[in-house]
């Protein structure tokens, strides 16, 4: 039962909020544009603030469009009321009705739509049933844990069988168990229902393992759109380098040196220090090469340091420990550089002692080299 | 002296304190109820009268009874009220009634509109509302009776001496309210109304099928305020109503207190009368009175 108008276009999206007086306050999203096909799994995600929620309610329809316009299947729906654009919402905080039960919270919309009480029974009960909710159709929102509060607004969310399902952040409230359970829950049901869903988090693992694609905003701006691999592996940005992977890309400052066949970064204000050199080797270093003398971020992902050698292309690298972190399987090393300080993860067998020089391998067929002006990969 | 006698003086002397201060709090209505059933229309001084009397609820309630007219000779006569004083206390039931469901409708909406939407001047309009409400009725007094008389020049039935105008001089007090419901209004998650809407209620659905039943303890405090408040109003009523059969409890008990003589025994009658709808209204509203009708729709 696979729906077919379930694509949300969004076209130079805008919105400035107005104070009461009608004057322009705060320009929370800038114009962006984003297609979300037919049954995918799309993550909003980004740092508080930037404009994600704002972007959801606005394809709900609770607030606004400044300008731009967002379509539902082939219908633009910058004017209709949120009950005729096919979508339906979870909220962070459940939003339930807390005067009525469980059956009635998740029957309001079918009722106001004057369904047949029959239909609605057997709705109710079926979506109850995907969510284990069966048991406490009778309770009211008060007598039911978190997690199971989230399970109705999900239910009522269900039975409304929309063409978009929205979701805003709807995990943050729950303890880590619950929430790594109800992350499975979700990706289950998007897979049973095949419905689109656009799904706002501020939770990067949540954006990895969820997202079919992932939308990384910043300051009400899109910073990339991408499949979660591609977003880890080839960041269009500083932003998405940084904000994407846990610990983050390590981002460092210098520049680019090419004499003769040797192209070396130089770490700023780490020239005349061993420490601040990296060599580059293969298709990073014939990159730089087409870039020249010139400022640089030189970036490169905690995992990509290794204690042993693992391929051709390698830069070694020599730096004193600063801090050790050991997880388990792996150790997080703080390295000093001359200026910077640089994460490692190591895959472990030993125990790392302070002030301790390690030789690590960087692969730089997985770096990346980003203008410190734009802030844009090169 | 060991810790077990302290204590024990301890509680003696606090258990003291507050049956003495019950007593203060008790003993003036239990004079009024004993001053009802006496016989005379002296202040009593005794907590209870030697001499039962229901001389006074008798007339009250309109029921013809003997009493003595002259002390010296012991003579008697039939006694009933022109006008029966328990009208009075119908009166005062259905102008708090209709007056408080008036305030509940004006106030409720009204804060909807405060609390959840957004028009020019809504700041001003508020500290308007709360700078007007901190004068009491009494201040215009004047303009009431101009504005009744003018009215009853078109509409007769809403003019002076009318309980329609009166109870529309009543509703003039529903600021306060507001400022009360808008504070409820305030506490609810606005996510609830636009779940409530994205499921397809209009606005005004949403008020009554959500937001309203909600709010149900805030409402049931509001009309207990202004029934109280409107079944002992003095001052408007006793300019606005002038014929004693218009009369509302408090302006009827007064009449009882004249310059040469104060008819206390009838006075406290009707007083420990219009305690009764007020002790029953609790009784009734009690169950709304609940607190956790909002819990757990959202999570703060
Ligand atoms: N009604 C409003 N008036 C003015 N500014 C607002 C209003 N609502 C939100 N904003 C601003 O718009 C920006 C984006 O808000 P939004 O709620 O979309 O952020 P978000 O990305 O969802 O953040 P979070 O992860 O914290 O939920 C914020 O800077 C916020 O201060
Ligand atoms: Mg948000």
């Amino acid at each position: 039962m696979a729906k077919t108008n379930g694509n949300v276009s969004i076209k130079q999206l805008k919105k400035t909020y107005l104070d009461g007086k009608g004057k322009p306050v705060f320009t929370a999203v800038k114009g962006i544009n984003l297609e979300i096909e037919n049954g995918e799994f799309m993550v909003l995600v980004g740092p508080s603030g930037c404009g994600k929620s704002t972007t959801l309610r606005m394809v709900a329809g609770l607030e606004d469009i400044s300008e731009g316009t967002i379509s539902i299947g082939e219908t633009v729906v910058n004017k209709l009321e949120p009950k005729d654009r096919g979508i339906a919402m979870v909220f962070q905080n459940y939003a339930l009705y807390p005067h009525l039960s469980v059956f009635t919270n998740m029957a309001f919309s079918l009722q106001l739509n004057k369904v047949p009480k029959a239909e609605i029974k057997k709705r109710v009960q079926k979506a109850a049933e995907i969510l284990g909710l069966t048991e406490m159709l009778d309770r009211k929102p008060k007598a039911l844990s978190g997690g199971q509060r989230q399970r109705v607004a999900v239910g009522r969310s269900i039975v409304r069988d929309p063409k978009v399902f929205l979701f805003d952040e709807p995990l943050s409230n729950l303890d880590a168990k619950m929430r790594v359970q109800m992350r499975t829950e979700i990706s289950n049901l998007h897979e049973r229902l095949g419905t689109t869903i656009l799904y706002v988090t501020h939770d990067q693992v949540e954006a990895m393992t969820m997202g079919d694609r992932i939308c990384v905003m910043n300051e009400g701006e899109i910073m990339q759109v991408a499949d979660p691999l591609t977003l880890y592996k080839k960041p269009e940005n500083m932003f998405v380098a940084s904000f994407i992977g846990s610990p983050p890309m390590n981002l460092i400052h210098g520049e680019l040196q090419i004499q003769d066949a040797q192209v070396t970064f130089i770490e700023e204000g780490g020239s005349g220090h061993h420490l601040g050199r990296i060599q580059l080797k293969g298709p990073l270093a014939e990159k730089a090469k087409t870039l020249g003398n010139r400022k640089i971020v030189f970036g490169m992902r905690p995992e990509h340091l290794n204690e042993r050698s693992q391929c051709e292309n390698e830069a070694v690298m020599t730096a004193p420990v600063s801090l050790a972190e050991p997880m388990g399987a792996e150790t997080l090393l703080h390295l000093e550089m001359a200026q910077h300080r640089v994460i490692g993860r190591i895959q472990n067998d030993r125990l790392f002692k302070r002030r301790e020089e390690v030789t690590l391998y960087l692969n730089l067929d997985k770096c990346s080299l980003f203008d410190p002006k734009t802030e844009q990969v090169l | 002296m060991n810790l077990e006698t302290k204590l024990k003086t301890r509680k003696f002397f606090a258990h003291l304190f507050l049956i003495l201060f019950i007593l203060m709090i008790m003993t003036p209505f239990l004079t009024v109820i004993a001053s009802s059933f006496s016989r005379g229309h002296f202040a009593p001084s005794k907590l209870f009268p030697t001499e039962i009397s229901l001389n006074h609820w008798k007339y009250v309630l309109g029921i013809p009874h003997e009493e003595v007219v002259n002390i010296t000779t012991g003579e008697t006569r039939i006694i009933k009220a022109d006008v029966v004083p328990i009208l009075w206390f119908w009166n005062s039931i259905k102008i708090s009634v209709i007056a408080s469901f008036g305030i509940l409708l004006l106030s409720g909406t009204c804060a909807y509109a405060f609390a959840r939407m957004k028009f020019a001047f809504k700041e001003q309009t508020m500290t308007g509302l709360l700078i007007l409400q901190m004068f009491p009725m009494v201040l215009a007094l004047v303009a009431f009776y101009t504005i009744l008389e003018f009215i009853g020049q078109f509409a007769p039935s809403m003019g002076l001496n009318t309980h329609a105008g009166l109870t529309l001089i009543y509703l003039g007090g529903v600021s306060i309210y507001i400022w009360m419901i808008k504070g409820y209004f305030e506490t609810i998650s606005t996510s609830i109304e636009e779940s409530a809407r994205i499921d397809g209620a209009s606005p005004f659905q949403a008020f009554i099928m959500i937001l309203l039943p909600m709010s149900a303890p805030i409402f049931a405090v509001v009309f207990i305020l202004s029934f109280i408040s409107y079944m002992s109003e003095y001052p408007v009523a006793s300019v606005v109503l002038q014929t004693g059969e218009k009369w509302t409890l408090a302006v009827g008990a007064n009449s009882f207190l004249y310059e040469q003589q104060k008819l206390w025994g009838r006075f406290s009658a009707l007083a420990v009368l219009s305690g009764i709808p007020i002790t029953v209204l609790f009784i009734i509203c009690q169950r709304f009175l609940v607190s956790g009708l909002t819990a757990g729709g959202v999570k703060e």
